[in-house]
């Protein structure tokens, strides 16, 4: 009988009545194949092998991570909080130790969802990988907690949540943002003042095979991750590097996403993206099960696979190693990173938001406290063509006395302007959230 | 009037039914070394008064299937797969003549590599060589495209005297399990079938022309003819027939906890609105999960014979060994039934040697001997509890894949609990306090085994899966397949499903008039290529469920 080397716990909620609409790349029938391979393979009947009943996240878990505007209630629906729920399922099986690792598979995803959500983008209304490491800080600690972003788009969404936070390591590697939704994602994205270097960006060129994303994984990634030391590693596990995938342009195979997490060992695997739903999930979701069980995938195999015409081309090879080399280097020298300026000071930035899926457009003008002491009390104005101008103040988890402060007087100086539909404070040092 | 026969692993109960009540039981120790004589010499006793012209269905439940496996007591099977790209199908070996050959069929049913003829052939000739009489042909997804399995049964042809074709046995997914309930239906073939021949025969020697029925797992019952090609379908009907029982004593109608109490264990099984729970995948045995549909049943290690232990410092636990018979019946290890013996809650055998015991038990361990029968019936009483607790959360955390279920789905909460067997009325006013819940204890309950074999129905299930790109149907599990056009809807296959299921059973010829086919779920897919629908993938499952046999329904007030 046939015994997986991890326990490993599977949340697997497939959504079959919900679609953002009939014909839609996230629609009913996406994960139906994904689950037919499953069970015709008995991977449910591997022994340490479990199946999991997502729960519903609540308003409140949503809260601790975004802005909503008007509301949570307004901008996502039951599917996102089943799907933020699944993921903090697959989190609390491994915290609480009942499973060594869990694959949350399910949908809507959400690494395209900011801070700020006024709306959907790039298929996603809320970040249910956000959700559930504020979950897992919330119940269980302040960890530190490395995302890995295999998806082939640009993890926009996530990198936006992390950009100020030292704790959290955020790596996507993805299609250049040259050729690819959502045009993010080039080497020096690499973080806010108080996180520079915590994140990373690995931009590889369109075709790109096993060869190529495995180089990756070995000669930037792993090193990264021995440095920052997490105490939990996390894989947005996106699906559509795959070569049948009908809108990205790469050539990464199910055995190829095998071995990328069999080397990665992600304590929890969030499924992302994906959308050749006959050739490419079914395959690469038994092989992504199989190797976080540790039982062997060797036999796992596209019906259409042709290595041949896989093989990468040397030119690309060529221009891996340099991306990686350039962003191994600027990982090593952002801890000497001095131009931040003085502590205490505001580092602001301007930011236009487009979403795709929603057709919204939003401004917003983003500003960071400098400081030396924790990751800075952050302050967000946003305007968008559906809400007026709203104000978000987050005092994040572990502040200092300093910019707990300053994140009150914020509140307050807003307050009294009265220029503000909407004013939201998310206070995770004392638990306090607040809305205007 | 019907004759239910359940052929236990200690007793052989024997029952006749008319429409007014019971008419005759009787109860005979099993001849495991020849169950033949163990029915003759019950169903001798009990038609002894009873008019045999009358009795238009017999229904056993034998044992025969699941001894012979679990004793190894089985004929070498030729097993062949063909699995395709996947888990390597060398992990599913069963017996020594297991052959994997090239092939590849994908989860909608297209060929993606045809069979590898030499390796068939090689196959064949070395199962030959080892002197196979009986073969099992399975391919991955064959219950979406049977082809491979088909063609693997031609080339086996006449060197087999029976052969057991995957996707016959179920229309569910799941390799692995295909090949172990393939494997075991082929095993136990020859015996199963000398043996259903013998009794028909036997039956008919008694001057009974009814229809012989054998019972499932499930509750329900499969004619014989049926059965004869599906002998692993009888595995394990033992439980499913005292819980079929139970149905037919209380009328259960709501949720509600069954539990079992013997010497040596205590079964418990569910009831939703009033119908038993049934294992989602299909029943394990001998480690190897099977795609037999079986009732949800739970066993723990508390029983009248479950012995006493105090550990340091006081702590009393029961079970979950036995170490022979309790004081009570002669026996050497106080035992639970010793415990309700001193506490005057029961008093069944010899209860001086129970009052003994406990106080010798009690007096080593320092403790009053109040005291340790009364935390060892608590210890008892709490066991059975947290267990049923577990196996309701298990029922109500089962995984559901729309949100309409997850967010509205049924709960299962019990309003009621059945206790049968020997410590029965001991336990009964203990698990009502600690459930909270009313306990209720049947009258006949040591021959409900045998009345639940009797009023047992025939139960069917299928599986229905449309492509409409493909323009295909397909029923695995009993062999339809038919071109559908471009516009085949849910209504449409729903329709059909119940249509082909009621036929199937027809034409195996089933007494009861008032068949009722159910759809348990039922979806249709949109399949979109690019930005074009191409068609839809429709699944539907629908079932006959196991209950007691219409048209003596209203039996059952006589019973209680």
């Amino acid at each position: 009988m046939l015994k997986a080397k991890n326990r490993l716990g599977i949340i697997f909620f497939p959504a079959y009545d919900w679609a953002i609409s009939p014909t839609h790349p996230e629609r009913q029938e996406r994960l139906l194949y994904t689950q037919d391979q499953l069970k015709e393979e008995g991977v449910f009947d591997i022994d340490g092998i479990g199946e999991y009943k997502p729960e519903v996240a609540t308003v409140q878990d949503v809260e601790r991570v975004h802005f909503c505007f008007p509301d949570v209630e307004s901008v996502c629906t039951e599917s996102h909080l089943i799907s933020a729920g699944g993921a903090i399922t697959a989190a609390k099986l491994v915290m609480e130790k009942k499973e060594d690792r869990a694959f949350a598979l399910v949908r809507p995803p959400g690494h395209h969802a900011m801070k700020v959500v006024h709306g959907a983008r790039g298929f996603c209304n809320i970040n249910i990988e956000a959700v559930m490491v504020e979950y897992i800080r919330e119940h269980y600690g302040q960890k530190r907690i490395a995302i890995v972003d295999t998806d082939c788009h640009h993890g926009d969404g996530s990198q936006d949540i992390y950009w100020n936070d030292p704790n959290t390591l955020y790596i996507s590697i993805h299609q250049d943002g040259r050729t690819l939704y959502p045009g993010s994602g080039f080497v020096d994205e690499m973080g806010g003042p108080n996180a520079i270097g915590k994140t990373v960006n690995i931009p590889l060129p369109p075709q790109t095979s096993d060869e190529g994303f495995l180089y990756v994984l070995e000669k930037v990634i792993l090193p990264i991750l021995d440095d920052f030391k997490p105490d939990l590693i996390i894989n947005s596990a996106g699906q559509d590097n795959h070569y049948t995938d009908p809108i990205t342009n790469m050539r990464f195979s199910a055995r190829g996403y095998a071995r990328l997490n069999e080397l990665l060992r992600p304590d929890i695997a969030v499924l992302e993206g994906g959308y050749s739903i006959q050739g490419a999930l079914p395959y690469v979701n038994l092989g992504i099960v199989l190797a976080m069980a540790g039982v062997d995938y060797s036999h796992v195999r596209e019906p259409d696979y042709n290595s041949d015409a896989m093989k990468q081309n040397p030119v690309i090879t060529q221009y891996i190693k340099k991306v990686g080399q350039d962003v191994l280097d600027r990982y090593r020298n952002s801890r000497n990173f001095v131009m931040r300026g003085m502590p205490g000071n505001y580092m602001v930035r301007k930011k236009p938001i487009f979403y795709d899926t929603d057709g919204i457009r939003e401004n917003q003008v983003e500003s960071v406290m400098i400081c030396n002491e924790c990751a800075g009390i952050l302050k967000i104005e946003s305007l968008s063509s559906v809400n007026p101008l709203c104000l978000c103040i987050e005092v994040p988890l572990g502040a200092c006395d300093r910019c707990r402060d300053e994140g009150y007087r914020i509140l307050k100086e807003g307050k009294q302007k009265n220029i503000y539909a909407y004013i939201q404070l998310i206070n995770r040092r004392d638990r306090e959230y607040l809305r205007f | 009037m019907l004759l239910g026969l359940d052929v236990g692993g200690t007793h052989t109960d024997v029952v006749i039914i008319d429409k007014t009540g019971i008419v005759a039981t009787d109860k005979v120790k099993t001849n495991h070394n020849d169950l033949l004589e163990t029915v003759n010499r019950g169903i001798e006793n009990a038609v002894k008064n009873v008019n045999r012209d009358d009795i238009e269905r017999v229904n056993l439940s034998t044992t025969l299937s699941t001894n012979a496996i679990v004793e190894g007591k089985t004929e070498n099977v030729a097993v062949l797969v063909s699995a395709g790209p996947g888990v390597d199908p060398a992990n599913y070996r069963l017996g020594e003549y297991y052959y994997s050959i090239t092939g590849s069929i994908d989860h909608r049913g297209t060929e993606i590599l045809p069979l590898n003829t030499k390796e068939t052939d090689s196959a064949l000739k070395a199962a030959k060589k080892a002197g196979c009489k009986v073969y099992a042909a399975i391919t991955k997804f064959s219950t979406r495209n049977p082809a491979q399995e088909n063609r693997l049964c031609e080339k086996i042809g006449s060197a087999a005297d029976f052969i057991t074709p995957g996707h016959m046995l179920s229309g569910r997914l799941s390799f692995p399990r295909r090949v172990a309930t393939a494997y075991y239906n082929s095993a136990v073939w020859r015996q199963f079938n000398a043996f259903a021949e013998s009794v028909e025969k036997s039956i008919n020697g008694f001057g009974i022309k009814a229809n012989l029925n054998i019972l499932k797992a499930d509750g329900g019952t499969m004619p014989l003819a049926v059965s004869k090609g599906l002998p692993v379908e009888s595995i394990l009907s033992g439980p499913a027939a005292s819980v079929m029982g139970i149905i037919a004593l209380c009328q259960v109608t709501r949720d509600s906890v069954l539990l079992d109490i013997g010497g040596t264990t205590t079964d418990i099984a569910i009831f939703a609105s009033g119908a038993p729970i049934i294992e989602p995948d299909g029943i394990s045995l001998n480690s190897a999960a099977t795609l037999v549909r079986a009732l949800r049943t739970k066993s723990i290690g508390i029983g009248g014979d479950s012995v006493l232990r105090v550990r340091d410092g006081g702590v009393v636990s029961v079970g979950p060994d036995r170490l022979g018979p309790s004081l009570a019946d002669g026996g050497a290890a106080v035992a639970l039934t010793d415990a309700f013996n001193f506490m005057k809650i029961d008093s069944h055998g010899d209860v001086n040697a129970s009052a003994a015991g406990i106080a010798g038990l009690a007096k080593n361990n320092g403790m009053k001997p109040n005291d340790l029968a009364k935390k060892a019936i608590d210890c008892a009483v709490g066991a059975i509890c947290d267990a049923v607790r577990r196996l309701v959360d298990e029922i109500n955390m089962k995984p559901v894949y729309t949100i309409h279920e997850l967010l509205e789905g049924k709960k299962v909460a019990p309003e009621q609990v059945y206790v049968m067997g020997g410590p029965a009325k001991a336990f009964s006013k203990r698990l009502a306090d600690a459930l909270r819940l009313p306990v209720n204890v049947p009258q006949n309950y040591a021959v409900a085994n045998a009345i639940g074999a009797a009023l047992a129905r025939t139960t069917m299930y299928i599986e229905l899966l449309a492509d409409t790109e493909k323009g295909r149907m397909i029923i695995p599990d009993i062999g339809v397949s038919r071109d559908i056009p471009a516009g085949y809807s849910l209504e449409e296959a729903e329709a059909d499903a119940k249509k082909y299921l009621l036929g199937h059973m027809k034409k195996t010829d089933v007494a009861d008039r008032h068949i009722h086919a159910e759809i348990l779920d039922s979806a249709s897919f949109n399949m979109v290529q690019g930005y074009d629908t191409t068609g839809r993938n429709i699944r539907v499952r629908c079932q006959v469920k196991p209950g007691v046999l219409h048209e003596y329904n209203d039996v059952l007030r006589n019973l209680c």
